[in-house]
């Protein structure tokens, strides 16, 4: 078994949760911007995180951005499809256990028999036969639906924005999937290892037109991704995205719709 | 006693009588709003059917389009957020011409994904007495691209026409992450309301990226 601070190799997702954690200690020494200088109230670092926003952005476009590009022409749609399988495949211990946390029953049992089946295949091919969608959970939810608060908004370099909650949830992931600790021999470092950059560049290449659209041509980059991203969250929190049954928005959202427009 | 008891059972009967009328009015609604997604839908798919992908032609079909199913005006106020009361007269009207372009630019860029798109309504739900959403899933007849969740907000106020104040993609309400935006720029520059029109107007002028 391996041990999540057995450094003697190098292993790039214990590299990941290293840095997630540096990340965040990092942002933690950083001056708050002052209430009156922030564009959104949820985020106390705002000037700090518009600055790993412009890293995070020269890193898509030096990398990412072609990298996805590629992938997207190159690689047939079975192939892409397989990818996301796999990806999806990979994160079930996390999700069986959370949704174990989280009382839902149903949803890791789900999870765990997809692990088991799919795994014949590696999780490249779906053999489930089952329709009922599996909904994801991480810790991060796990976290919420213990009623821990969310914290402040951060972007993160590289991995992009987060909470600081959510944040935390992805450290606490990466360090109890069982994958991580049981999974050993060289298929399974090298299946590990590509995880995180097939994760990335499949995430940029299927979301390819809408993410160009907020980079290139919307008014403040960083302020629409904020938003979408807590859009996001709010829905997944609620399990409300992954089975499309509401709205993510409250619908207090709009009273001022109704209220005089003078 | 008798007075009293007279006017209880009369106001029972008064509640029990509206009743059916206001589930009538909420099942009217809910129809008039899915009626109106329909005709859009509609029109947008004759229009998709002999489109040459002449970029003045989809302009226009567009601008049409926000005209007869759009609350444009309520959504250009509700876009600008807490600001809006702040501008004046002159900056609330080039605030609208301009917000108006930058959506008509932005569907028009975004156009071509519309091709292959076929559109199966879905469930219909009442939000209090002022709107409607209503559900529905675009699906690629290619099959390049999966399902797509959309959820249409429609106006519904008596005696006016229904008509869509926003659009939510997988949940993603395209009005709240606009007025979101919109807002990020006004404070970002002391709540000058004058900044925000001048970054659109800045957003105009360069060069748009396509993909």
């Amino acid at each position: 078994m391996k041990l999540f601070l057995d450094l003697d190799g190098f292993q790039p997702r214990r590299f990941t949760a290293v840095a997630l954690i540096a990340a965040t200690v990092a942002l933690a020494g950083c001056s708050s911007t002052p209430p009156t200088d922030r564009s959104d109230a949820r985020d106390r670092y705002e000037d700090a995180n518009r600055k790993v926003f412009a890293f995070n952005m020269d890193v898509d476009t030096y990398v990412l951005e072609p990298v996805a590009s590629g992938y997207r022409n190159t690689v047939p749609e079975g192939g892409r499809t397989a990818i996301d399988n796999h990806l999806r495949w990979a994160s079930m211990p996390s999700t069986a256990i959370n949704s174990t946390l989280q009382g839902k029953f149903e949803n890791a049992t789900l999870a765990t028999l997809n692990f088991l089946v799919n795994g014949l295949t590696l999780g490249f091919a779906d053999l489930s036969e089952d329709d009922q969608k599996v909904d994801r959970e991480d810790f991060g939810q796990t976290l919420a639906a213990y009623d821990v608060p969310e914290g402040s908004y951060l972007m993160v370099p590289v991995l992009g924005p987060r909470t600081t909650r959510s944040l935390t949830g992805n450290v606490v992931d990466i360090v109890l999937n069982p994958l991580q600790i049981f999974g050993t021999g060289n298929t399974a470092d090298a299946v590990r290892t590509a995880q995180a950059p097939a994760g990335a560049v499949s995430f940029r290449a299927n979301n390819f037109e809408a993410f160009n659209d907020v980079k290139y041509n919307s008014l403040d980059p960083y302020a629409r991704t904020r938003s979408v991203y807590y859009q996001t969250r709010i829905g997944l929190l609620e399990d409300r995205v992954a089975e499309g049954a509401g709205s993510a928005v409250s619908e207090d959202e709009f009273d001022s719709l109704f209220e005089d427009s003078n | 006693m008798v007075r009293r008891r007279f006017l209880a059972i009369a106001f029972a009967c008064l509640a029990f009588a509206t009743l059916p009328a206001n589930i009538a009015s909420a099942d009217d609604r809910q129809a008039a709003a899915g009626e109106l997604i329909d005709r859009m839908i509609a029109d947008l798919q004759a229009f998709l059917a002999t489109d040459t992908g002449d970029v003045a032609s989809r302009s226009a079909e567009i601008d049409r389009v926000l005209s007869a199913y759009f609350d444009m005006d309520t959504i250009t106020r509700f876009s600008a957020g807490q600001y809006w009361r702040a501008a004046n007269a002159d900056q609330r009207a080039e605030y609208g011409t301009l917000f108006r372009e930058v959506l008509c630019g932005t569907i028009v860029r975004n156009f071509d994904q519309l091709n292959g798109l076929e559109y199966s309504p879905g469930m219909t739900s009442t939000k209090g007495d002022k709107f409607v959403i209503v559900g529905g899933t675009f699906t690629d007849t290619n099959g390049g691209r999966p399902p797509v969740a959309v959820n249409w907000r429609v106006l519904t106020r008596e005696g006016q026409p229904p008509r869509v104040f926003d659009i939510e993609i997988e949940n993603l309400s395209l009005l709240v992450t606009q007025k979101q935006e919109n807002v990020a720029v006004v404070r970002k520059n002391k709540g000058q309301f004058i900044a925000l029109i001048e970054a659109m107007q800045a957003r105009l002028e360069a060069p748009l990226h396509s993909n």
